[in-house]
């Protein structure tokens, strides 16, 4: 007799369980899609400050928003932006791995280069809100001297300063997306205050 | 004097990340057209990619459900009309138990000398009637 009873189960479970719409998974997608188009540009220069290159800062933002859709888009609104740059700046520090070991291959191979040659300040910033040349070049050579700086900061404090100033995070999103604690995040963000204070000077301001 | 000073380190802390954010926020808004439009290609496919996998996946399993009820119901009816009346037919190690462990064969497992010598008697009837067909 347990067979008919096992029916009975299975088809009570069945008929209980809540079917997931499209309607849900459309208003899920549309959610998503709003979310990515207002953090991804903050996402893109945040990464490029990080790793000095476009396009490589473009594909580590489409690798994130990717993961982001594919593993955490059923998650809470509310936890996409920490989840989104977390993965981001695994990314970053994957690729900073990634570029160590090609910089000792190619010094070994003898065809290390100079990170610093290519790379061309006003062509990566070019000003669409019509500001004098003069005010522009010298926003970008501050922006300039900023991102040198920040570069310079170690790895962790790099990341507080960014999530916490450009992107606006507070305290507990921004641990949650360092995977730390509260008080760390607090601890790297003024060590990092200070220590760009410091290396741009009085006169950056 | 260290109160005076606190002041204005938070002073020159606001101005700099006033500052910061506000040449942050210019370099955001700088984006050229072509990086625009490789965001919004990034993130069509990052949007595509949920359909293939959130989606399809919950495509994939809400026959589940229905397929268990089923599979569930053709195994109850299988066995429903394949049983067989248990009192009818005994396993066969416990027959073959029974068999073995029977009185008779107890007995003439003790007396297997007199069957033998019996068989013998009957073979050798048999032969010597066998010779005087021939003659």
């Amino acid at each position: 007799m347990y067979p008919m009873s096992a029916v009975a189960t299975v088809f009570a479970v069945s008929c209980t369980r809540r079917p997931d719409t499209g309607v849900g998974t459309l208003q899920r997608e549309q959610n998503l899609n709003r979310f990515l188009a207002e953090v991804e540009k903050r996402a893109l220069r945040i990464a490029q400050i990080s790793v000095r290159d476009r396009d490589e800062a473009l594909d580590l933002v489409q690798n994130a928003m990717i993961k982001l859709a594919r593993k955490y888009s059923d998650r809470g609104q509310q936890e996409w932006t920490p989840l989104f740059y977390r993965i981001l700046q695994n990314g970053v520090r994957d690729w900073h791995r990634r570029q160590i070991v090609k910089n000792r291959v190619m010094i070994f191979v003898g065809r290390g280069k100079n990170e610093d040659a290519g790379y061309d300040v006003i062509a990566a910033a070019a000003d669409s809100a019509g500001r004098a040349p003069d005010e522009q070049l010298q926003n970008n050579e501050a922006m300039e001297s900023l991102e040198q700086a920040i570069r310079g900061l170690p790895a962790r404090q790099r990341e507080a300063f960014m999530l916490r100033m450009f992107e606006g995070m507070d305290v507990a999103a921004t641990a949650l997306a360092m995977a730390c604690s509260e008080g760390s995040v607090k601890t790297h963000y003024s060590r990092a205050v200070h220590s760009l204070r410091e290396t741009l000077g009085e006169h950056w301001q | 004097m260290n109160g005076k000073n606190d002041t204005q380190d938070a002073n020159a802390d606001a101005a700099f990340a006033e500052r910061s954010k506000a040449l942050f926020e210019q370099s955001v808004a700088a984006l050229d057209a072509q990086t625009l439009s490789r965001l919004n290609r990034s993130r069509q496919k990052a949007l595509s990619t949920m359909d293939s996998t959130v989606i399809g996946f919950s495509r994939r399993t809400q026959w589940l459900p229905a397929a268990g009820v089923a599979a569930v119901a053709l195994l109850a009816v299988t066995i429903w009309y394949t049983r067989v009346p248990t009192d009818e037919m005994e396993p066969a190690p416990i027959a073959d138990l029974e068999l073995l462990m029977a009185e008779d064969s107890f007995e003439m497992l003790q007396e297997l000398e007199f069957y033998s010598w019996m068989n013998f008697d009957r073979e050798s009837d048999a032969a010597a009637g066998s010779d005087s067909d021939v003659g």
